[in-house]
């Protein structure tokens, strides 16, 4: 299952869409808005993506990983429009026989969604909102911030 | 030829969502987007990536009549 979806990521579904009598380990990431970025009070979060591309992508990393790492099967979701702080905006889940390579795969994918897939965040603060990423017009400070955090 | 194209985030805030140019067979992805920041010179300022049919292309990918040219800044997923 993968797929860019507006209403809330229901967890559930995710889990049974990697379910597996051969799996031992399920490993879940679940990325939460968070309420402040380089020292601003973040009111709410938007995202928008290019849906179509965005599910392929994430289709394609899922591929990778699965070469890469014997991974029984993967989940992905990743939440568009206005999400409050505090919800999930993106979920992976992985199940594999054993939980070494289900963490090291699931760390592996947000890592690679974040470079990769077509999806931009919008941070809206009081008194006004910025695309996040190093873009004309967005503020110095906050591209600088983000990179110090690794995302890009 | 005719190509379509979309942009996406602060992009599609400066550009619109979709827009369509007429191009000579052979022009390559990049040679089309030097063309639209010579026309825009404020677009020069972001760094862009390109993806045809869904999938992520190089600069060098020469158009074919109808393709759709998606130009994305640098995305931003994840929380």
């Amino acid at each position: 299952m993968f797929r860019i979806t507006r209403a809330p990521i229901v967890l559930e579904r995710l889990l049974r869409a990697v379910r597996d009598p051969a799996a031992g380990a399920l490993v879940v990431f679940l990325g939460t808005t968070r309420n402040q970025n380089a020292g601003r009070r973040v009111v709410r979060l938007e995202y928008e993506a290019y849906g179509r591309m965005a599910e392929a992508e994430m289709r394609r990393l899922a591929a990778r990983a699965k070469r890469r790492w014997p991974i029984r099967r993967i989940a992905m979701a990743h939440r568009i429009g206005l999400v409050p702080v505090g919800e999930a905006s993106v979920a992976i889940v992985v199940s594999a026989g054993h939980r070494g390579e289900a963490f090291t795969a699931c760390r592996w994918l947000i890592d690679r969604l974040k470079a990769m897939v077509p999806i931009w965040k919008r941070e809206h603060f009081r008194g006004g909102r910025v695309w996040i990423g190093p873009q004309a017009g967005a503020p110095r400070r906050l591209a600088r911030a983000a990179r110090r955090r690794g995302e890009r | 030829m005719r190509v379509r194209l979309r942009f996406f985030a602060a992009l599609r805030e400066q550009m619109g969502a979709r827009a369509e140019r007429t191009v000579r067979a052979g022009t390559t992805v990049g040679a089309l987007w030097r063309a639209l920041v010579a026309e825009r010179p404020e677009l020069g300022a972001t760094r862009v990536r390109f993806a045809v049919k869904e999938a992520y292309v190089e600069p060098s990918y020469r158009l074919a009549d109808g393709d759709e040219v998606a130009v994305f800044p640098p995305v931003s997923g994840g929380a």
